[in-house]
């Protein structure tokens, strides 16, 4: 075996084993699927979300977008909270701690009305669970007043902690909705009623397609069909945003956050540490291709930390938080080129078409060599062509060039040179694949 | 090279004209390319393509970790199931392993399940990543004689466990069918020299020069401190039958064919018209080798059909694609001279009354080999008709203290990955013998 680092890290003073969770959703609805992920080598779970009437379902209740050959890009989901009983959901999360001591459980609830979250909570509390989720956030609930709606108002928020708090002493963790423009306020009306940590994004309100012949959004439920939450890979990026902006609140310093989001491998997964999650949960990548995926994870993640060093994970966790900064203080007075190797190149000129008609018609083609040329003089460095192009390493970030400033003063009819003087060293993307 | 080349088809994939003898013949996967063919795969549960691999490589974990953009995890897979994962990757019949088994044959065709581990093997070099870190060498010292497949995953093995293990080499070069005896387009010398160094790296000693039952014998290397010994010898000596003329200047035997060719980097006697003889892989070897390395014509006779012939599909249509005839269900008769040169082969056919003289000034003897007399390494180890060691259970021979897998072994399925997987067990075996004090 190769060097691998230790992935274990501390989450509201429970010792995870590594920082992958199952989120409270479908793949985490009973004692078999959890104890299923764990024995895979899952860190924790988060059980499906109990509500103390179950609720009716639709069928069907899925539709997952393809781009391309590619199916999954993102996923709508219409199902609600827990099936099942909730004395049976009860003595499930019993047998789970019973059972996986060392792994962190953690309840899930959803009340209807403040005596509902404080008497769940009590509830939860007495099966010995580490930890409660207050799931603020399902974006399909078909009762008003739960669900995401309790997310984007911040008297409902404070009102269902604190009834959490009056029924529990255990940490509470609130799952906030990506389904608003500002996170920051929710988060902080959460922590300041008494949550320990945040967990997000939960599903974004969405619609992945309609069908030609029912003239209906995706799933046909009889014809019919609803805006429901979305997940998947799609979601990824819009959860990392979520994350940084609460990382970086001042407000939140010290406020652990798990990270969900689209979370397929464990690049994903780094990513979401890297903007100061502290671990992280997924469903869709589960559903799509079952609990094992998370080996990969676990190896991949710590070959990656092993490699840089990294003595423990909280090190890694928020790395990237000080590089992600306002646009408006970024650097502006130079530019990268392009520079295509022509080794690789094929010929197909996608890089001089979007150049062409997506960027600033920078790129010459030679029909007759197939072959494409960057001017240097027009080309403004927006790296589109290393971006469209389908071979990998072909076109990479090249010289540089730094704005000289003349009588019109920034930004105008400048003079761009490279920097002779060797004195400004401009840290350029890789691009690399391999690591 | 040769301009008189015809454009090479392998895998689907058309060659460049120039393809040489001494460059790989299957261009390398790119990253994207990986994980586009990775995503081909169908991640089935209980994957047939494991159990497909006789050396146990896990085709199935480490396509799902490529999938997963965990290179170095599926580097990790290979490598400690499979030390010669980066031969493997070159040189095994997938057609009749993993690929085979491929639940993705369902919709259209098997995931080149070869050439995603040759880009996970390949990586390990480019990312400098060591996939495997083994203890320290602590325990009973264990020599191995010969250094091919079975010797070098069997060591490996071993090292993990935390042996001192030495390979005794009678050639100048580690590698033994590896380094003599395949095409470099299919197996370039550097990616045989790596893989031994994955074993090296790992602690293993190769001696090389050493021929023990001549240079150096067994009771001199248990004075030397040696516990156990491993035979890994292969099979030397290729077989030939009479046909008259066999004495002419021109007859020669594909082992003596490849490794001249391999040793002189391509530059060799290499013939102008050549016949080989023989329906297996080496038989394509030789005519890959033949072909590659410019001689005008070059002909194959083999004795039963086409369907019949053991060589690997991929290999054989890639010869039929560089021009190479094949003329099936024809066995040699008389090998023509003039002044004590080859100038013909005569051959009659083998169903019927046909009969054919076809010019050749070069013809090999490709129809199978046998080891070396092996009671010459080891006095008194019980031998079958056909000069194999007498293989018991788990590579244990006729004499305590004594193993043995590979080609030289009776019963073995003679190809690189059976040997990879038979040096895996005789280590499990070896183990387990010195762990119970030397008792069988």
């Amino acid at each position: 075996m190769a060097k691998h680092a230790d992935l274990s890290i501390d989450f509201l003073g429970f010792k995870c084993e590594n920082p992958f969770f199952l989120s409270s959703s479908p793949v985490s609805s009973s004692y078999d699927m959890c104890s299923r992920f764990l024995e895979a080598g899952g860190g924790g779970v988060f059980y499906k979300t109990l509500t103390t009437t179950i609720p009716e379902e639709c069928s069907p209740r899925f539709d997952a977008q393809r781009k391309e050959a590619t199916p999954f890009i993102s996923f709508k989901n219409m199902e609600q909270t827990s099936d099942k009983p909730y004395q049976d959901n009860l003595d499930m999360m019993k047998k789970l701690k019973e059972d996986y001591p060392n792994k962190l459980i953690i309840g899930s609830i959803m009340g209807m009305d403040e005596d509902d979250w404080e008497q769940m909570a009590k509830d939860v509390t007495a099966t010995g669970v580490d930890m409660i989720e207050l799931n603020f956030s399902c974006p399909q609930m078909t009762y008003e007043g739960m669900g995401s709606d309790v997310g984007a108002n911040l008297d409902l928020i404070d009102t269902y902690v604190k009834a959490a708090r009056r029924g529990s002493n255990l940490p509470l963790i609130a799952k906030m909705t990506p389904n608003i423009e500002k996170m920051e306020p929710p988060a902080e009306a959460a922590i300041k009623a008494g949550a320990q940590a945040i967990s997000t994004v939960n599903t974004i309100k969405a619609i992945t397609g309609l069908d030609f012949d029912k003239y209906t959004s995706l799933p046909v439920v009889n014809g019919k069909s609803s805006i429901s939450g979305l997940s998947g890979k799609a979601a990824k990026p819009i959860a990392l945003r979520f994350i940084t902006n609460l990382a970086q609140d001042m407000n939140l310093q010290g406020i652990p956050l798990s990270g969900i989001g689209g979370i397929e491998t464990w690049e994903d997964a780094a990513e979401f540490l890297m903007v100061g999650a502290s671990n992280v949960q997924f469903t869709t990548s589960i559903m799509q291709y079952g609990y094992r995926i998370v080996e990969d994870m676990i190896s991949g993640l710590s070959i990656y930390l092993a490699e840089k060093g990294f003595d423990k994970l909280e090190d890694f966790v928020g790395i990237a938080l000080k590089n992600i900064i306002p646009a408006d203080d970024l650097e502006r007075d130079f530019k990268v080129l392009p520079q295509i190797d022509y080794d690789k190149c094929v010929g197909c000129a996608r890089c001089y078409v979007s150049c062409m008609d997506g960027a600033h018609q920078a790129i010459e083609w030679d029909n007759e060599k197939r072959k494409p040329t960057i001017m240097e003089d027009t080309c403004v460095g927006c790296q589109l062509c290393l971006q469209v192009c389908p071979v990998y390493d072909c076109i990479t970030p090249g010289k540089v060039l730094f704005k000289e400033a003349d009588q019109f003063g920034k930004g105008s009819l400048s003079e761009w040179k490279e920097d002779a003087s060797n004195k400004r060293d401009i840290a350029v993307g890789t691009y690399e694949w391999i690591r | 090279m040769s301009s008189s080349i015809s454009v090479g088809v392998k895998e689907g994939i058309v060659l460049k004209p120039e393809q040489g003898y001494m460059e790989e013949t299957v261009p390398p996967y790119t990253p994207f390319m990986a994980m586009e063919e990775a995503s081909r795969c169908l991640l089935c549960y209980n994957p047939l393509c494991s159990e497909g691999c006789p050396a146990g490589t896990n085709p199935g974990d480490f396509i799902r970790a490529i999938r997963f953009k965990n290179f170095k995890g599926a580097a990790e897979i290979i490598r400690s199931n499979n030390i010669l994962g980066g031969v493997c990757a070159r040189v095994c019949p997938y057609e009749k392993t993993c690929e085979e088994a491929c639940a993705r044959s369902g919709i259209d065709h098997p995931i080149h399940i070869g050439r995603l581990q040759r880009f996970v093997t390949d990586l390990e070099k480019t990312t400098n990543f060591q996939a495997l870190d083994p203890p320290p060498a602590t325990k009973e010292k264990i020599a191995m004689i010969g250094s091919g497949p079975a010797s070098l995953s069997a060591a490996a093995t071993l090292a993990m466990k935390g042996y001192k293990v030495t390979i005794f080499e009678e050639k100048e070069k580690a590698g033994g069918v590896l380094s003599y005896g395949i095409v470099p387009s299919r197996l370039p010398q550097y990616v045989v020299d790596e893989e031994i160094e994955h074993v090296t790296d790992l602690g293993v000693e190769i001696k090389v020069n050493v021929k023990v039952g001549r240079d150096v014998t067994l009771d001199a290397l248990k004075e030397q401190g040696f516990k156990a010994f491993f035979i890994g010898a292969g099979m030397q000596v290729s077989a030939v039958f009479d046909v008259p003329g066999s004495d002419l200047d021109g007859v020669t035997t594909a082992l003596d064919y490849l490794a001249s060719a391999r040793s002189g980097n391509g530059k060799a006697d290499i013939g102008r018209h050549v016949v080989v003889i023989g329906g297996g892989d080496v038989a394509l070897d030789c005519a890959t080798t033949a072909r590659l390395l410019d001689a005008e014509k070059v002909t194959v006779l083999y004795r039963r059909t086409r369907e019949e012939a053991p060589a690997n599909r991929l290999e054989l249509t890639h010869c039929e694609s560089l021009g190479i005839n094949f003329l099936y269900t024809f066995s040699p008769q008389e090998f023509v001279g003039e002044k004590g040169k080859l100038i013909a082969v005569k051959a009659v056919g083998t169903r019927d009354n046909s009969l054919l003289q076809i010019e050749a000034d070069k013809v090999i003897f490709a129809i199978g080999q046998k080891p070396e007399d092996i009671t010459k390494v080891a006095a008194g180890i019980g031998l079958d008709k056909r000069g194999f060691v007498v293989t018991g259970d788990k590579g244990k021979t006729s004499i305590p203290g004594i193993f043995v897998a590979g080609d030289v072994a009776s019963g073995s399925t003679k190809t690189v990955v059976h040997s990879v997987q038979g040096g895996k067990i005789a280590a499990e075996s070896i183990d387990e013998y010195l762990t119970k004090g030397g008792k069988q």
